[in-house]
């Protein structure tokens, strides 16, 4: 047998999961082929490798961050998702019918329609260009405004999902830009703060974004947007961000894991 | 698992002292780097507590923790490039250990394993100290059983390389060590 014959069982017999006859080919091999059975032997030396055990703070970091998850869970009214949602019955219905088949075709059918529209509008004598701009343009800011009506949504879920819909567009409109900014400052949802946050770290490039998402380190009070406005921060190389990591080690009861990430924040700027 | 998707936080506890020391593991063996490891430890339970719903029950909880694992140190190297290579002194400290040759192999097995690319030393460390089954291997890195046991057999291959030159290098040096100090030092200057 081969060694190539033999690399195909090589890592079932090492595993010790090759049928007796199998095996015994393998053995077989070994016996002869010196850099094949080197392979077994080093395979064997893996397992004198040492385990590694984690510091003995580990546990209490964890302990830490699980009651900073929880605290900042408990912070939120209890809670917006289930029990506004007869309020907001109508909406999400909506919302799951357009996931439907039928809605699906209901969209399809709607977009045919626009198709249409746009091609025998340019296909009249009028400039085209113009024209497709304007269908595209409308097009992009119904878009937006499918994102900017359900940012007002009083379900949690819904104004996750309208967030999730933000991402789907590469250019946002500033209006968007700014309810998604409103979004971080101000929902009751942690979920929701973190998806807009996710969503705004996209635009960082826009000065008006990145001023608004950092300056929310400020305001916002659970450590899990704490921490992530901290990693992009040091992501976005921020130019204030020394300044700001002090601003916020200043701020009175501080939660530990947050005080933890900012020192590793400015370990990391240095 | 099941408590911790539908929110039961203490539940993680258990999980946490189940996973995070072969975790830690993972990490200093693919990093090298104690600190780093710990750091990302935390961040895959962090991630756990986010992402618990996308977990789908009757699936292998295991192959989820090391899919979310995967993510969170690619994630950190994307944003954080490793800048320096490797220095031997981040490597875990070496136990004493029963013979002097042990000791030896066990310096150069480490050493050759931070010599391997990447995703050669991902996978000899998912199957042979993780102990994930292959199939749970090939659905964690999307690809066929068979591709699986191709990587681990060619990453075994180079481990045994960097292994051999490796172990010849230190014979060489101990050669060349044993023999400078047979020469006299103004002798080796005049020649």
């Amino acid at each position: 047998m081969k060694c190539e014959h033999i690399a195909e069982l090589l890592p079932d017999y090492l595993q010790g999961s090759l049928s007796p006859e199998q095996h015994h080919k393998v053995e077989a091999h070994l016996e002869q082929c010196a850099d094949c059975s080197e392979e077994v032997v080093i395979w064997r030396k893996l397992s004198l490798l040492p385990v590694d055990q984690p510091g003995p703070a580990s546990r209490a970091r964890f302990e830490a961050m699980l009651q900073a998850y929880q605290a900042g869970r408990s912070n939120q009214p209890a809670d917006d998702s289930h029990r506004r949602k007869p309020a907001s019955a109508w909406n999400w219905n909506v919302l799951h019918w357009l996931r439907s088949p039928v809605g699906a075709m209901a969209w399809s059918a709607a977009l045919l329609a626009i198709g249409v529209f746009a091609g025998l509008r340019l296909a009249s004598p009028k400039p085209p260009s113009v024209d497709l701009a304007a269908v595209q343009s409308e097009l992009a800011s119904t878009k937006q405004l499918v994102v900017l009506s359900m940012l007002q949504q009083q379900s949690a879920s819904a104004r996750l999902e309208g967030v999730t819909w933000s991402t789907r567009e590469q250019q946002l409109d500033p209006q968007v830009l700014s309810a998604l900014l409103h979004t971080l400052r101000y929902d009751q949802s942690v979920d929701v703060r973190l998806a807009a946050l996710d969503a705004l770290s996209r635009h960082g490039r826009q000065p008006q974004v990145h001023k608004g998402v950092l300056d929310s380190l400020q305001h916002d009070q659970s450590p899990l947007v704490q921490v992530a406005l901290i990693d992009l921060m040091l992501e976005w190389r921020d130019r204030d961000a020394a300044h700001r990591l002090q601003e916020l080690e200043q701020t009175p009861n501080l939660n530990p894991t947050v005080r933890q990430r900012v020192e590793w924040a400015k370990s990391k700027l240095n | 698992m099941l408590q911790v998707r539908d929110g039961a936080g203490e539940t993680l506890g258990v999980l946490f002292d189940r996973y995070q020391t072969p975790l830690f593991n993972f990490y200093s063996k693919m990093t090298g780097d104690r600190a780093l490891s710990e750091d990302l430890v935390q961040e895959v339970f962090l991630r756990i507590l986010k992402y618990r719903q996308s977990y789908r029950p009757g699936t292998p909880f295991r192959a989820w923790v090391y899919q979310i694992a995967r993510h969170a140190r690619i994630d950190h190297f994307r944003k954080f490039p490793p800048q320096t290579a490797l220095e031997p002194e981040m490597l875990p400290p070496v136990l004493p250990t029963d013979s002097v040759q042990e000791q030896q192999d066990v310096e150069l097995l480490q050493r050759a394993l931070q010599q391997l690319p990447e995703e050669k030393r991902e996978i000899l460390l998912l199957c042979r100290f993780q102990e994930l089954k292959y199939e749970e291997i090939a659905a964690l890195l999307g690809c066929e059983l068979n591709t699986v046991r191709t990587r681990i057999h060619r990453a075994l291959q180079d481990l045994r390389k960097a292994f051999h030159q490796l172990a010849r290098g230190t014979m060489v040096k101990k050669a060349e060590a044993a023999a400078a100090e047979n020469i006299p030092p103004r002798g080796r200057h005049e020649v």
